[in-house]
């Protein structure tokens, strides 16, 4: 059921609560923006006691922060507002400490919060993947359109981070003064945004304010928007944002879902056929071949030395042997039927 | 949330256990404040709704950027009775009371 839809919410009506969870120490104090209710991931506004610190180690998940006020200490180094840090799973951090105090936005993506103490980071981790930045001062505003139709001017953004496999972004978003846009949309995917600064405001929630917040699950309608006096805030997507913009106000999250899917058969509709098409329904999720095809640094036992020249055979073609008779064969069985000699053709009806 | 990206596979403590449950209570409590404070605003965003059909019908509606089209108003959508202005949908379409179709669950 992943997390469900919070908007709008402020977390300046609540109040701090003490972290008990064991390894964050004394000093941490947090309150819960949302949380997926079967693995635990969530964002929190946290707020660090002047003073606090937390040895090294890493979390079992992985995990996104932006400094809201005052200075963090990583290791030697001082992040002050704007800071931004994208931490992969076991990913073991130096110690972390606030001589004064900050407040900071913490969103764990794929479970509940942790911290094992470590100087090492754990065999499992993409440690490539870790990065951060000043996003205030290091990072120029570009204009908002990387999604197409786009946003209106005055939308602009920095990108933070991005993830090739599923298109989820994070970025920081700002509207100038007196910014609006008079549709309404949705997406395909879920959005979270916690206002650093500002009032914005949409025709379905009213005012977000500073320290306004929402995670907003795929397909509900948004919109329209305005900023009187602008505002700067953290937004996510947690896979391929689409702005599909409309005027009809009770639309409900289904017929928009339809709606998307429609839109899928205009633009692309041979994908379309055969991602829908009978005796193909994968119950699990569609292959990407190029996760599973051979490839030449796997090929042990045969010629490596020798490309195709026009005079060998090299087996360039991995081990998947079509004849019958090869003694190569996928070695896999599914229990729902293919059928492989279907052709796209066969399933697009006239006039479809 | 998909957002796809690795989890190190490890098992949950007692005490993590009980804290995620306490949250998801607590996140219950706060869904069903904005879902109550959501329902309240609608006399209010009726007369939003209202501004906005002005807007696009004179202004224009935002296509793409700031590519406008101002919509006739014999285009702009009806509230049917049946149709209940809904804002805040508990998991989408995954939600157990979303009207299929347009029709209630």
């Amino acid at each position: 059921m992943a997390r469900p839809h919070i908007e709008p919410f402020c977390d300046r009506d609540t109040h701090f609560k003490p972290m008990r969870l064991l390894g964050f120490g004394a000093g941490m104090h947090y309150k819960m923006l949302s949380m997926d209710v079967d693995t635990g991931a969530c964002s929190m506004t946290v707020q660090f006691d002047g003073g606090y610190k937390r040895s090294p180690g890493f979390s079992w998940s992985e995990y996104e922060l932006i400094v809201i006020e005052g200075e963090l200490k990583v290791g030697d180094r001082v992040c002050r507002k704007g800071h931004y840090f994208y931490v992969p799973a076991g990913y073991a951090m130096p110690e972390i400490s606030s001589d004064q105090g900050c407040l900071l936005l913490y969103m764990y993506n794929t479970g509940e919060p942790s911290h094992e103490e470590a100087t090492t980071h754990h065999a499992s981790t993409q440690t490539q993947l870790y990065h951060d930045v000043d996003s205030y001062m290091d990072l120029s505003w570009a204009m908002g359109n990387v999604a197409k139709p786009s946003v209106a001017t005055g939308c602009m953004i920095k990108l933070l981070n991005y993830n090739p496999n599923s298109f989820a972004m994070t970025f920081l978003y700002c509207m100038t003064p007196n910014f609006y846009q008079d549709n309404i949309s949705y997406h395909d995917c879920a959005e979270e945004s916690y206002h650093l600064w500002g009032t914005s405001w949409m025709m379905q929630f009213g005012d977000v304010p500073t320290g306004g917040y929402f995670w907003r699950p795929a397909y509900i309608n948004h919109g329209a928007f305005a900023s009187e006096y602008g505002c700067i805030a953290l937004g996510r997507v947690d896979s391929k944002l689409f702005n599909h913009f409309h005027y009809n106000p009770w639309s409900t999250p289904v017929e928009n879902a339809d709606r998307s899917e429609a839109r899928l058969l205009a633009r692309d509709p041979l994908l379309y056929h055969w991602a829908f098409s009978q005796d193909h329904n994968h119950p699990h999720s569609p292959k990407d071949f190029e996760l599973t095809m051979p490839r030449r640094a796997n090929e042990a036992g045969h010629d490596t030395e020798h490309k195709s020249d026009g005079h060998r055979h090299d087996h360039w073609h991995g081990h998947h042997h079509h004849d019958e008779e090869s003694p190569h064969t996928h070695d896999h069985s599914h229990d729902h039927s293919h059928d492989h000699r279907m052709t796209m053709t066969t399933n697009i009806k006239p006039g479809s | 949330m998909t957002f796809k990206n690795l989890y190190i596979d490890h098992e949950r403590t007692s005490e993590a256990e009980d804290w995620v449950k306490e949250e998801i209570a607590e996140q219950e409590a706060r869904f069903a404040e904005i879902e109550a404070s959501m329902e309240a605003l609608a006399p209010t965003r009726e007369k939003w709704y209202q501004e906005f059909f002005d807007r696009i019908k004179t202004n224009g509606f935002n296509l793409d950027g700031d590519d406008k089209m101002p919509i006739p108003d014999s285009d702009l959508p009806v509230k049917t009775a049946d149709r209940k202005d809904q804002v805040v949908w508990k998991y989408g379409v995954d939600s157990d009371d979303t009207p299929r179709n347009g029709q209630e669950a």
